[in-house]
């Protein structure tokens, strides 16, 4: 069985007579991407920050690739790199020299750090920027340049606490192709936001957060689930409806197909409508179906997180 | 610890390219010192020598012993006593030709000696100085003991003594004359010269806003993030307090350094002794100084707190420890008021200015050593936030 780089058991944090965190667990395996979601103050930041080793728990344990935080937290952080929601950089120092400072107190030195700096430079796309104050950055150039100090020392394990807050969509789209592209390198990736979109495109695992607790984990779709409420395709177009039909319900991912002659159209109940939708198109056609519409209707993690809390996410 | 300098080295960096620490820890600084030496030092500068015109009864040994106490100032006021008519008074006043004239009427000893009170008039320009307070008050103090002197004798001749016996006692107080001199006194830091303390005050009382650029940039980095990021990282969490008060301390030193050789070469007269005792006496004064801010970045939660807790202490300490102004350290709130680096910078150079050396500074430095392990002790202590202290 593989190491776990992140396994966290119960943990528990209070501050006075508040529970913020209470009793989470989660295990992250390398190259894998799980998101904490939740409404803020759910106690995601904190859970981080004693992952992180900033915070002492009340209870539970933290371990990060085999290493007890408590018992070594140096050992244990040198696996770990942490981009906090606030954007940690020296507004004074340009992107290479915040970059080089905390490289140099990672322990590296020298033509490692250099070279290591120009590559994490070329990643968030910040190269050319690399000599000016940061102080001058738009902020999704500080998000970028926030993200790429996580990143410098090839971390096993990074944390990334809500990191495209405040960013416009083209520096939040980069952003999130990087940290795609990190999982891709086999680099865990625990991923806190309060965006759901986020958390659906990049998650392999999605853990619930409500008031300390984690309600529930698991995949997207196993998440979806849970509400009872299941993907809708609605084909358009025109042609033998009746033999389109039968066509398209032997897919196996396809439940339930209901058809609405007069407008031309067969909505379907499917089980994982991203994966099953180009098998349906080309089912249709081939059964003669001229398509003039296709519509994927799917629950989002907003209905998972009502459907469990009675609340909306961002509540 | 290598990593303990790259911390301390990369935030005097920032230090430097902020630019804010040059602003000030040495441009205001210099410009008080500058606009204080203008308006204190005149007022505290030595006295005058002054002339004295005694004018009285020939032969009177009062009218003497008024005039050899006046005579007797020079450690004080360097006076001249002259003997004059009582109507060249004015016209020598006038001229300039005398500082004061003293108008002591005939029969002024056997008067006194009858316990009558004669009056003696002290005559001053339009504008004496201090000069003619001095000299006014001096006879006001000598007349003062006469007739107290005299009114003793009185009284014992009341009580049955012989006439003959109290003659002899006011003859022989009238050779004596007054048993109270006047002196120039000097304690430590009183051996500064008006600009030497000047540049001395000012040191001390920036070199509390100096330091506050390393440790309470802690607060700030709680603010920015870059505490937490810092924290995050693969070190003992004690090194980053450590490297801001080394940072402090750095940027203690160097400024107030700067300040004090500024001072030096600025203002005339301003002979603060030997660099290399002066040295030793920064490195434990900042040290001192810097000790205070741990306190403050442990109670405070925003930059802005900080920022005016910092000037609440600097304007406490720099007053108290005689920055503005010399204060008296009388009763234990003023000895415990004095037990401040602005105090300790002060008395320390007043020892390095008189000549003093490392050995002379013991107490001084004893005494900033006892203030950086109580205030150390505080920040530890003291409730507030607990993620670096």
């Amino acid at each position: 069985m593989t190491t776990p780089v992140l396994q966290v058991d119960a943990l528990r944090r209070s501050f006075g007579p508040a529970t913020v965190v209470d009793g989470v667990s989660l295990r992250i395996d390398p190259g894998e991407t799980v998101g904490l979601l939740g409404p803020n103050g759910a106690g995601k930041t904190t859970t981080i920050s004693m992952i992180a080793g900033l915070l002492r728990p009340d209870g539970g344990s933290v371990h990060i690739q085999g290493v007890d935080m408590a018992s070594d937290p140096l050992a244990a952080k040198r696996h770990l790199g942490l981009v906090p929601q606030d954007l940690a950089i020296y507004p004074e120092l340009s992107a290479r020299s915040n970059l080089s400072f905390f490289g140099r107190l990672q322990g590296m030195r020298g033509a490692a750090l250099r070279r290591r700096v120009a590559e994490v430079l070329e990643v968030v796309g910040l190269t050319d920027r690399a000599t000016g104050a940061s102080k001058t950055f738009s902020g999704g150039m500080k998000r970028r340049l926030n993200i790429a100090i996580g990143l410098l020392h090839e971390p096993r394990l990074l944390i990334l606490d809500e990191p495209t807050v405040g960013v416009d969509p083209q520096s939040r789209n980069a952003i999130l192709e990087s940290v795609e592209a990190l999982s891709g390198e086999g680099m865990a990736v625990l991923y806190t936001t309060h965006y759901m979109e986020e958390a659906e495109r990049l998650c392999d695992r999605i853990g619930i957060i409500d008031a300390g607790r984690v309600i529930a984990e698991g995949t997207r779709d196993s998440l979806v689930e849970l509400t009872g409420r299941t993907d809708t395709v609605t084909l358009a177009g025109d042609g033998p409806l009746e033999e389109i039909e039968a066509a398209v319900s032997r897919i196996p991912a396809v439940r339930e197909v209901h058809r609405i002659t007069g407008e031309g159209r067969l909505v379907m109940v499917v089980q994982g409508a991203p994966q099953a939708i180009s098998a349906i198109v080309a089912t249709a056609s081939g059964a003669g179906m001229t398509l003039r519409d296709v519509e994927i209707s799917r629950p989002d993690l907003e209905s998972v997180f009502l459907h469990l809390t009675g609340k909306a996410l961002r509540d | 610890m290598g990593r303990v300098l790259v911390m301390v080295g990369s935030d005097l960096r920032q230090q430097v390219l902020d630019r804010s620490i040059f602003i000030f820890g040495l441009a205001v600084p210099l410009a008080l010192m500058w606009v204080f030496s203008l308006i204190f030092a005149p007022l505290a500068q030595d006295l005058e020598p002054v002339t004295v015109a005694v004018s009285g009864p020939a032969e009177d040994p009062l009218t003497g012993t008024l005039a050899e106490t006046l005579d007797g100032l020079d450690d004080a006021v360097d006076v001249t006593v002259v003997e004059a008519d009582a109507a060249d008074v004015p016209t020598l006043l006038a001229d300039g030709e005398i500082g004061a004239g003293v108008l002591v009427p005939d029969g002024f000893s056997a008067a006194l000696a009858a316990g009558d009170a004669p009056q003696v008039r002290v005559r001053l320009p339009e504008s004496p100085g201090l000069e003619g307070e001095v000299v006014t008050a001096v006879v006001d103090g000598v007349l003062r003991q006469f007739t107290a002197t005299a009114r003793t004798a009185a009284a014992a001749e009341e009580l049955g003594g012989q006439p003959q016996e109290v003659d002899a006692v006011l003859a022989e107080d009238a050779a004596t004359g007054p048993s109270v001199r006047w002196a120039q006194g000097e304690t430590a830091d009183e051996q500064l010269s008006a600009r030497e303390s000047i540049v001395a005050g000012q040191a001390g009382f920036f070199l509390l806003f100096t330091v506050g650029f390393g440790v309470l940039g802690l607060v700030v980095e709680r603010e920015w993030g870059t505490l937490a990021r810092l924290l995050s990282m693969p070190i003992p969490s004690w090194w980053v307090p450590l490297s801001k008060g080394l940072s402090s301390w750095v940027l203690g030193v160097v400024a107030t350094g700067v300040l004090l050789l500024a001072g030096s070469l600025l203002f005339d007269d301003v002979h603060l002794g030997s660099p290399a005792v002066i040295a030793v006496l920064l490195l434990a004064v900042v040290a001192a100084a810097t000790s205070i801010m741990f306190v403050i970045a442990k109670v405070t939660r925003t930059a802005e707190q900080a920022g005016v807790a910092q000037t609440i202490v600097a304007i406490t300490l720099g007053m108290s420890g005689g920055a503005f102004f010399r204060v008296s350290s009388e009763g234990v709130l003023g000895t415990v008021l004095q037990l401040n680096p602005v105090t300790a910078l002060g008395r320390g150079l007043g020892i390095t200015a008189g000549g003093g050396g490392v050995v002379d500074l013991a107490p001084v430095l004893a005494a900033t050593g006892l203030m950086c392990v109580a205030m150390t002790a505080l920040a530890v202590l003291v409730p507030g936030r607990r993620d670096v202290l």
